[in-house]
């Protein structure tokens, strides 16, 4: 059969939050191999399994909406995909659904995040509300210094939690992580206790990425 | 439970991955289900302790039991150290992320001397006391396994318990002891009493060490019914023993980073220089079938592209070709490599090449040990020159243009015509390159020795031996130096400072838990790493408990002195170590195990011959 385009939703949470992009990758590829999954092999000198992921997710952050490209070989249902996924990953990775893609990853413009967090909620809000957020940004270059103020859109806020977004995709990408890392600086405040989840992945025309 | 804690501190240490736990096949159990826990501690990091096979097995073993649960524990680098100091976050186990100090057993293995001082470490991170008698509490008992027990004196001060051979069936019994004694509420001093009585199971501190004025040993004195030998543990039908169905697969990339399967146990060589050789005695092999069929349920239920057939020496299984044949058959359907390390050069063949060649063509290693046939005569290695240049051969002609070849420097009876025999050595490896018209088109060859400096270990034929002073080491090094003078030779040495500590540490006695208590004082762990080894604090703890290293590292002892370890039964008689040794000086070789039996005295312990014709 002609290989089919497939697209891989799935969330990582928990303990594997601290799974690098890198090691993620080799995990996916473990869990086909232990799956025995018909996914297609590139070929050439040394074949391996072909997936890619649309977006990285920071380290730390959990996300619920990521999701990973692949090409199957064989007809499968989506259930049986789903299925035969999840008993191969660890725990804090769930495979949720698989359809053929529909909008390609250069699409993508920004992600949602929400946060809850344990610091000073007054010095949290004066943070939110000035004029502008400087921070630092590490790049293949070097440092960039950025407004964070220019590109946080703020969706829902209350004491401990906030719900925002922020430019996401291969041209332009801010780590939500590092929000919490200018509050730490500029407040001279600490924060007690921080989960960051990516709740969802938008294209350019306010819909979501499928 | 740390999570949260953890939360807070893990994105500010290098690699977080590792000291979360939930990897794939890694086992959780309800706490309030399970009767015994078991910390399973490797005293140094994840990356190297992961790799290790016999932490895999006794893990496995252990949660097979429904109701213990076993937990690995690592030692944290010195960034994770800081943030769990600072957060007041104690040393806890991966699979509960809760403080190990809870646990019934906290159970080191002991792969090298050099981790020694983590166990300090540990157990002071975990929040507990690093001496033995200080911890009075029946649990957590403290006990530690691995060939290091076969010399655990150094040590004697900080665990309850060693387990002295495989831990396969022992642990369980260990375990199903204090279950009882727990029930009965005991005291520590009497499970430990009751323990003693466990083949395979000893209690340093019901024995009584006396020292000579010139503190050699004077006696070693049983207390209390504890058994005046301990004897070594060992699995009778080594094909039928507990083998994990899975591993545990780490997130991050580790040092090993494969699926293995231990194809035999124990060794038939006899190498003079070589601890483990005795230590896991007798050889003992898995048939065929049972390779095959590990190898398939680790391969499967882990999804590595990728099989180490493990053990001392694989090519000498008895069924190396079959057991090769039958594997290519699964590891080409299921495309998985196969790895053989291991690999004796005068076991080299063409099919066997072949059949590593299709992992990847890298580099060959060969360990002719010794540069003149003399001193491998010495040290037993049963290698003969053209052994060498016949491994080298098929290795040049089937496309490798790299060897890497281990020696090592300092051997009893060494002198610079064995140094200069290394050169020599690679030279005519160089020259065979070259002479053949088969050698792969337009490369050069490369040559890497790999030079480790003799350290004469417990339960070998060396074990009376000094170790050369560090000035005969220095020189006997610049002078190879000086004699290889071609740019295909590329040699690396071992440090002088790492070797003198593990010299000092293998061959010690109780009165070194003073001088390891000092240096682990004085900030000394991690001592594998070069990066955090102190050498010259290691010196001032030794100088302050006025013992002087070069009394266990640079002194002949005499056949008849009582040795440190002399109270341990590795089921080999000290008159065969004795024998061995005088036959050494005469540069006689001793044939292999299945050639012929050199009655070590292990098949008299055993009750049969090791081998069928033997």
């Amino acid at each position: 059969m002609e290989t089919k385009n497939i697209r891989v939703f799935f969330s990582k949470t928990g303990r594997a939050v601290y799974i690098s992009h890198l090691d993620l990758y080799r995990l996916f590829q473990r869990a086909i191999k232990r799956a025995k999954l018909p996914i297609w092999e590139t070929e050439g000198f040394n074949p391996h399994v072909y997936i890619t992921f649309a977006l990285p997710l920071a380290l730390g952050t959990a996300g619920l909406c990521e999701s990973m490209d692949t090409k199957l070989t064989e007809d499968i249902s989506t259930d049986e995909l789903v299925q035969r996924f999840n008993d191969a990953l660890p725990r804090d990775i769930r495979v949720l659904s698989a359809a053929e893609p529909v909008r390609k990853a250069t699409e993508i413009a920004l992600s949602e995040y929400e946060a809850e967090f344990d610091c000073d909620s007054e010095a949290f809000t004066k943070f939110l509300s000035a004029e502008h957020i400087p921070a630092e940004k590490k790049t293949k270059r070097g440092i960039a210094e950025l407004d964070l103020k220019q590109h946080l859109n703020v969706l829902e806020q209350r004491p401990g939690y906030l719900r925002f977004s922020f430019p996401s995709g291969a041209e332009f990408n801010i780590n939500a992580g590092l929000l919490f890392d200018a509050f730490e600086k500029i407040s001279g405040t600490e924060i007690y206790s921080l989960h960051i989840t990516r709740t969802a992945i938008k294209c350019s025309d306010g819909k979501i990425f499928g | 439970m740390y999570k949260d804690k953890l939360d807070r501190i893990l994105l500010k240490v290098q690699k977080p991955s590792r000291y979360i736990g939930g990897e794939l096949n890694s086992i959780e159990k309800d706490p309030e289900k399970v009767t015994m826990r078991f910390a399973f501690c490797f005293p140094d990091t994840y990356d190297i302790g992961m790799s290790h096979l016999g932490m895999k097995i006794l893990y496995s073993l252990i949660n097979s039991v429904p109701e213990y649960w076993c937990e690995r524990v690592f030692m944290p680098l010195p960034d994770m150290e800081e943030q769990m100091r600072k957060n007041d976050i104690l040393l806890y186990g991966l699979e509960s992320l809760e403080p190990i100090r809870n646990c019934d057993f906290i159970g080191f293995t002991l792969q090298y001397e050099l981790s020694f001082s983590n166990i300090l470490a540990m157990l002071d991170l975990a929040g507990l006391p690093v001496y033995a008698k200080d911890r009075e509490a029946l649990t957590p008992i403290v006990c530690a396994g691995g060939p290091c027990v076969c010399n655990s004196e150094p040590i004697a001060d900080f665990v309850d318990i060693c387990i002295l051979g495989e831990g396969e069936e022992i642990n369980l019994e260990l375990m199903r002891l204090l279950e009882q004694c727990k029930a009965e509420g005991v005291s520590k001093h009497e499970f430990l009493v009751r323990a003693a009585q466990i083949e395979g199971i000893y209690v340093p501190s019901l024995y009584d060490v006396q020292y000579n004025e010139d503190c050699t040993i004077k006696s070693i004195i049983p207390l209390e019914g504890a058994p005046a030998k301990v004897r070594k543990r060992i699995i009778a039908d080594f094909d039928s023993v507990y083998y994990p169905e899975t591993f545990v697969v780490p997130f991050s990339e580790i040092v090993h980073d494969r699926a293995v399967v231990e194809v035999l146990r124990g060794c038939i060589r006899g190498c003079r220089f070589c601890q483990a050789g005795y230590f896991y005695r007798p050889f003992r092999e898995k048939s065929v079938d049972t390779i095959k069929k590990e190898t398939v349920s680790v391969c499967e239920t882990t999804g590595y592209d990728e099989v180490s057939l493990t053990s001392l020496s694989t090519s000498d299984h008895s069924e190396i070709e079959k057991m090769l044949a039958c594997l290519a058959d699964y590891s080409d359907a299921a495309r998985v490599n196969l790895s053989l390390p291991s690999m004796r050069i005068d076991r080299f063949s063409e099919e066997l090449l072949d059949r590593i060649k299709s992992v990847r063509k890298s580099g060959l290693t060969f360990a002719p040990e010794a540069g003149t046939q003399r001193l491998r005569d010495v040290i037993n290695k049963n290698i003969t020159e053209e052994n060498i240049m016949n491994g080298c051969r098929i290795a040049f002609e089937g496309g490798y243009t790299a060897v890497k070849l281990y020696f090592m420097l300092g051997l009893p009876t060494e002198t610079m015509e064995d140094i200069e025999g290394i050169a020599e050595l690679c030279q005519r490896i160089i020259d065979l390159y070259y002479s053949l018209p088969s050698r792969p088109k337009g490369k050069g060859i490369k040559i890497s020795v790999s030079l480790s400096t003799f350290i004469p270990k417990p339960f070998t034929p060396f074990q009376f031996e000094p170790q050369p002073t560090e000035d005969v080491i220095k020189e006997r090094q610049k002078h190879l130096m000086e004699v290889v003078n071609t740019k295909k030779v590329q040699v690396s040495r071992s440090h002088f400072d790492v070797t003198h500590l593990e010299a000092a540490l293998a061959r010690g006695d109780r009165r070194l838990s003073a001088v390891i208590y000092a240096a682990w004082k004085k900030g000394c762990k991690l001592d594998g790493w070069t990066e955090y080894y102190h050498y010259d604090k290691w010196l001032e703890a030794f100088s302050e408990c006025g013992i002087d290293p070069s009394f266990y590292v640079n002194r002949q002892r005499s056949y008849d002195e009582i040795l440190p370890w002399d109270h341990m039964d590795l089921l080999i008689d000290k008159s065969f170590f004795v024998r061995e040794n005088k036959r050494a000086h005469e540069a006689q070789t001793t044939p292999n195990c299945r050639e012929k039996c050199s009655g070590c005295g292990v098949s008299r312990c055993i009750g049969r011959a090791c081998f069928p014709n033997g």
